[in-house]
Order: structure tokens, then C-alpha cells, then sequence
């Protein structure tokens, strides 16, 4: 069945029942009644036939709100979001990123203490991206608890502070994001440069990871071998556009632990 | 509680603002208005021009066997217009038949053992059969024509004539009331009514599961809140349009009908305040009870064309709750309709029946009533907890075996 693809907080939400654990806030055992939360699910759907304006009015009076504190939220948001002019309409007429804002909204609209995101930029353009990663991160100074699930390493690098991979349900690693990737060493050197250099790597005894025409990804064991080649380099007066030491992403860690 | 109504509101509010379902009424109504009116036009029609719709008889009495005592038929109004004719060819009518200047004609003559008619029509496609009234008026007509010829006194006629007075009786001690077209009328409203309410909740799950507004829904409220929400929201709107239709059809009836058209269809005097309150009661059971199996049968649904086949059991049960109400009506005594009027999926179709015959005593009413109840009460159960589970599986539709695991998975 397709239970068991869905990620544990069906069992935060008290859906399913927990088999074991302890689900904590501020300390305490809770259940669901007791935390203020807003869920934005994975998949994406709202009531097609439904005015924008009166299914949002529906999830915060359920979530809760009065008539008019519910109305204000519903404008701040849609002002916000920018997509006020769409408040009359119909959901089925909106495309298909708006529409995720309006999921959005219902999450956020009654100011919650913990926001669960379930791959909130999946379908997003580059615009919109931009726009819920500025509202996010406002809502992160709000001093609101985000617990977000992705795919894209980047965004998880980008947004988080604490992190847990999942495997086949198991965890396989957990932590303060910035102390996981400091106890990884620099394993990679990016050279860009016009020149040919190929010859320049292979006599420092280092080899080359990936070549795109004038960029250059070389394997290095230590800082120091990357700063052998870069004087090298200099001394033979080869201009170089960019040179960049690079610790592993959190893609290639996630790739070395579930991979293995 | 306050969810509760919430989702009931919505629910409520997201059917009948649909526009097929505005259109819907608004054609029923006008269907109703037209049906109402049906006699009043056949009225107007006829009202108009006197001869309209009379058929065009001619009667020729070759042998002069009614001794010209048929002339008196031509001032007659029996739907026919009467021509006796005397002297005519029978070639010459048979032509006029054909022309259409005549519609029909009757020959009589002297036959070997009586009196020989002929019905002569256009076409024996149209009408095979001499029609009785025709007859009748033939045989009483020489009757009449033989009786006066014997000199016989009224009072002897009175005595030939003697009316007879029917009555049907009958030894079983309960006396059965109402009338067959009232009650099926009531039975087969009841059962629409409910049927397709009892449907639109699963519907209404069924899109909110396929559009993947669940997920948002269930982490907002209870699933029980949903479920239970959905079925009032939805019965609510029901009870509302069955109410309209009742309404509109008890103000065409006094507006277009004579009273003694609706006598003729509907007793009046078997409706009862505590029929009508029963009525509702079953019907509001009754919908409960379909409308939370539905639920149950909804939530399995992860793609719209898959609603009919998980709907088909449901759909089933209805049928035959309502075939056993229906057939055993026509021997409300027999123990098969008390059993259909006890039973939980056939007692709403049935009860308010027993109720109108009158054979329904207060004992049964109680014990139809909370079983009907328990049932009820069992089956939200079990439909909330499936509900709970099945909303959120996104594969292909659960068979029973998943559901009687789900099941148990959410008891332990």
C-alpha cells in the first residue's frame, strides 16, 4: 500500500498512529490538538470549482479564525503573494504555480507556530521560487519552526540549519547542517581558465574528475595539493578565471550515505 | 462541533451554488408545472372545438333489425358523433372511410344464429377490436327495443334490472388502508431521494480525494469531522430540495388541479401528522445510512473512474432493500414485509408504507427505529476509521481484504 510512502508526519498529524517514539514540543508530549501548525502537502490540490476566496475562508475558519481576522489574513497573503486579482476566480483557472500559492496560504494563514513544507519549490518557476524562498526566510526571522522535506540538496543547503536523511525509513544521517559538512575534508578543486591545463594537473599527479571545455573538476586529497597546483599554475603564467576549493555538497554526502 | 458545521456549511454551500444542480431544479420544477397542467390542456384543446377528438361513426341497419329505434343514439355524447344511414350503398361508406370524411362504420344485419355486426375501419393496424362501449350501446339499444315491445311495467323492469352491491371483506383482523398508487408513489420517492443524496457524498469525497485537497483538509480538521461534516451538509440540501419539490407539487395540485383529480391519485385522508413525521424520520435514516456506506466506498476511490465500480455494492444493497419493501407491498400482511420493514436497508422504504396502511403497531415502529439506529451507529464507525486510513492511499482502489486490514491495524 501506499502508506508507507508517506513521510512521518501522517503520524505527527495523528492520521496514522505512531509504533513507537515520543513526539516532543517544547519538552512535552503532544498531540496534534496541542501545536499550532500549518501543513503544505506534497501533492499539490485545492477544490477546482471553488472561488479562491471562499475555500481560503473555509481552511482558517477551520483552523480556528474568526470571520475577520480570517478575511485580513486571506488579503495580506494574497497581496503578498501577488495574486489578489485572482481572489474571485475559480481555482481551476489559475496555472499551476498560483495554484500553490493558494495552497500555500492555506498553511500559512492562520500564523502558525511549526510550518511543515512537503517539497514546497517543486513546480515553481524561477520567479515564484524566488518569491516563496523571500517569505520563507522572513518567516524563519519570525521566529517560526520550519520543518521542510526536499529532494533538491541545494534547497535543503540553502534553507536549513538542522537536518535528517531518511533511507528505506531508516536515518542515516542527522545534525547541525553547517557541523556536518565541516567534518567532511575538501575533496574537489574548480579551475576555470582559458588555457589548456591538462598537462599541468596529470604532472601534479592529480586527476581529473570532470572536464567542460575550460572548466576543470580535479579530485585533491589535502588544501595543500590544490595550492601546489595554483602556484604551479601562476608561475607558468596561466590565466585563470576562477579557482575554488570546494568542500562536499551536501548532494555528495547524501549521495556517499545513501549509497552505500 | 464547530468544525462539524463548518464542513457541513461548505459542503451544503459547494452543492447547491453548482450550477447542474441549479439547472437541475429548475428543470424539474418546470416538468412538475407542465405535468400538472396536462389535464387543463387537454381541456383547452378540446374545449375549443366540441366535435374534436369524437370519431365520425355511421351505422347502417340493413335489415332494419333495430326497427329505426337508433335514430335516438345520434343525440347521445359518447365521444362519438352518430350518423344512421338509410339507404346508403356499403361501397359508398367504405369510399367515404377512405376519403377520411368517416371515420368509422357499423353494419348490422340478420345472421344465421343473432344479429351479425360489422365494424368496418380504415385499417385493422389502428383498431382490431370492436370497442365495448360500442357494444354495450348495441346490446342495450335491442334490449330496450324488446322490453317496451313485451309491454313490461317499471316495476317489473326494476325487478330484471336489480342492481348489485359489491364488497370485498376480509377475516384477518388488521384492515389494510390507502391505496397501492399512493404508496408506491411514497416508497419510490423516498428511495430516489435518499438514493441519490446518499450518493453525493460519495461523490463529494471521492473529488476532494482525486483533486488532493485531502491532505490539507484532514491535517485542518478530524477526519471524523469530515465524514460526518459531508453527510449533514449534503442531507441537509436534500431534505431542503425534497421539501421544494413537495411544496411546488401541493401548490400545482391546488392551482391546477380540482380537487377531485387528487382525490382520485392520492387519499388524503391516510396522511396523518405522525405519518408524515415518521416519514421524514425514516427518510433522514435512511439517507444516514447510505450516505456513510457511500462515504466508506468513496474513500477507497484514488481515480474518478473508479467511483461506479466501488459504489457497485452499495447501489446493490439499496436495490434490494428497496425491491423487498417494494414487492412485498402488494401483501403488506404476508411476514416478508413486516421482516423488509424491521430489516435496516429496506426498513426506510418500507416502514412509512406499513405506517399509511395502518398496520404498523407502535412495538414494531421501536424496534424498526433502533435497529435501524444501531446500524447506523456501527457503520460511521467503521466507515470513519477506514476513511481515516484509505484517504491517504494514492494506489490503485482498496479491495476488501485491504479495508478489513486497515481495519484491524486501526483496533490494536
Amino acid at each position: 500500500m501506499a502508506l508507507e510512502k508517506q513521510p512521518p508526519f501522517v503520524c505527527y498529524f495523528g492520521i496514522l498512529k505512531k509504533d513507537e517514539g515520543q513526539i516532543t514540543w517544547n519538552g512535552k508530549e503532544v498531540q496534534r490538538k496541542h501545536v499550532n501548525f500549518g501543513y503544505l502537502p506534497e501533492e499539490r490540490g485545492i477544490y477546482p470549482k471553488t472561488k479562491i476566496y471562499d475555500q481560503l475562508m473555509y481552511f482558517a475558519k477551520l483552523k480556528g479564525m474568526k470571520q475577520k481576522e480570517a478575511d485580513e489574513a486571506i488579503n495580506y497573503w494574497l497581496k503578498k503573494l501577488e495574486i489578489e486579482q485572482y481572489k474571485d476566480m475559480t481555482a481551476e483557472k489559475l496555472s499551476k504555480g498560483n495554484q500553490q500559492k493558494i495552497q500555500f496560504i492555506t498553511a500559512v494563514v492562520h500564523n502558525p507556530e511549526l510550518l511543515v513544507l512537503d517539497e514546497p519549490f517543486s513546480g515553481l518557476d524561477p520567479v515564484n521560487t524566488e518569491l516563496l524562498r523571500n517569505i520563507i526566510m522572513d518567516l524563519v526571522k519570525d521566529g517560526k519552526y520550519i520543518i521542510m522535506s526536499a529532494h533538491q540538496m541545494s534547497v535543503v543547503e540553502e534553507f536549513c540549519t538542522d537536518i535528517l536523511i531518511l533511507n528505506k525509513g531508516k536515518t542515516v544521517l542527522q545534525g547541525n547542517l553547517t557541523e556536518i559538512k565541516n567534518s567532511y575534508p575538501a575533496n574537489k578543486l574548480e579551475i576555470i581558465t582559458k588555457e589548456n591545463i591538462q598537462d599541468r594537473i596529470k604532472e601534479a599527479n592529480l586527476s581529473i574528475l570532470m572536464q567542460k571545455e575550460n572548466e576543470y573538476e580535479i579530485k585533491i586529497n589535502t588544501e595543500e595539493e590544490a595550492q601546489q597546483l595554483l602556484n604551479k599554475l601562476v608561475a607558468n603564467k596561466v590565466k585563470i578565471d576562477k579557482f575554488e576549493i570546494k568542500k562536499p555538497s551536501l548532494h555528495d554526502i547524501f549521495i556517499e550515505k545513501v549509497g552505500e | 462541533m464547530r468544525d462539524l458545521w463548518l464542513v457541513a456549511k461548505y459542503t451544503f454551500q459547494d452543492l447547491v451554488k453548482r450550477k447542474s444542480f441549479i439547472i437541475s431544479n429548475i428543470i424539474i420544477f418546470l416538468i412538475m408545472i407542465i405535468a400538472f397542467n396536462v389535464p387543463n390542456i387537454i381541456n383547452k384543446i378540446q374545449g375549443d372545438d366540441e366535435s374534436f377528438g369524437k370519431t365520425k361513426l355511421a351505422i347502417i341497419d340493413e335489415d332494419n333489425v333495430y326497427e329505426g329505434s337508433l335514430k335516438q343514439l345520434e343525440q347521445l355524447d359518447i365521444g362519438y358523433e352518430i350518423e344512421i344511414m338509410e339507404n346508403t350503398a356499403l361501397e359508398e361508406v367504405k369510399e367515404k372511410i377512405n376519403e377520411e370524411e368517416l371515420d368509422e362504420a357499423i353494419r348490422i344485419t340478420k345472421g344465421e344464429n343473432g344479429i351479425h355486426i360489422e365494424y368496418i375501419v380504415k385499417s385493422m393496424s389502428m383498431m382490431s377490436e370492436v370497442p365495448q362501449e360500442l357494444i354495450t350501446i348495441l346490446q342495450d339499444t335491442y334490449k330496450n327495443l324488446q322490453i317496451s315491445k313485451l309491454q313490461i311495467t317499471p316495476q317489473q323492469l326494476n325487478i330484471i334490472n336489480m342492481p348489485f352491491e359489491m364488497e370485498v371483506s376480509q377475516t384477518e383482523e388488521k384492515e389494510v388502508g390507502g391505496n397501492i398508487l399512493a404508496m408506491l408513489l411514497l416508497s419510490i420517492v423516498l428511495f430516489y431521494a435518499i438514493y441519490f443524496y446518499a450518493y453525493q457524498v460519495s461523490t463529494s469525497i471521492t473529488i476532494e480525494k482525486t483533486s488532493k485537497i485531502i491532505e490539507t483538509l484532514v491535517t485542518s480538521t478530524s477526519p471524523r469531522t469530515i465524514v460526518l461534516g459531508k453527510t449533514l451538509g449534503i442531507g441537509i440540501a436534500g431534505i431542503m430540495q425534497t421539501v421544494a419539490l413537495v411544496v411546488v407539487a401541493i401548490i400545482c395540485a391546488n392551482a391546477f388541479l380540482t380537487p377531485e383529480m387528487v382525490s382520485m391519485v392520492l387519499d388524503m385522508s391516510n396522511i396523518t401528522w405522525v405519518l408524515a413525521v415518521l416519514t421524514i424520520v425514516y427518510y433522514i435514516l435512511g439517507y444516514s445510512l447510505f450516505a456513510l456506506l457511500y462515504a466508506l466506498t468513496g474513500s477507497t476511490v484514488a481515480k474518478p473512474e473508479d467511483i461506479q465500480s466501488a459504489n457497485g455494492p452499495v447501489a446493490i444493497l439499496a436495490v434490494i432493500g428497496f425491491y423487498l419493501s417494494y414487492f412485498t407491498m402488494m401483501n403488506p400482511t404476508s411476514s416478508l414485509n413486516s421482516f423488509a420493514a424491521i430489516f435496516p436497508i429496506s426498513s426506510p422504504f418500507c416502514m412509512p408504507f406499513r405506517v399509511m396502511m395502518g398496520i404498523a403497531t407502535p412495538s414494531e415502529i421501536a424496534i424498526s427505529l433502533v435497529i435501524l439506529i444501531i446500524t447506523i451507529a456501527i457503520i460511521a464507525k467503521v466507515s470513519i476509521k477506514i476513511y481515516s486510513s484509505a484517504i491517504l492511499n494514492y494506489g490503485s482502489r482498496m479491495s476488501l481484504k485491504d479495508m478489513i486490514k486497515v481495519y484491524k491495524n486501526k483496533n490494536d
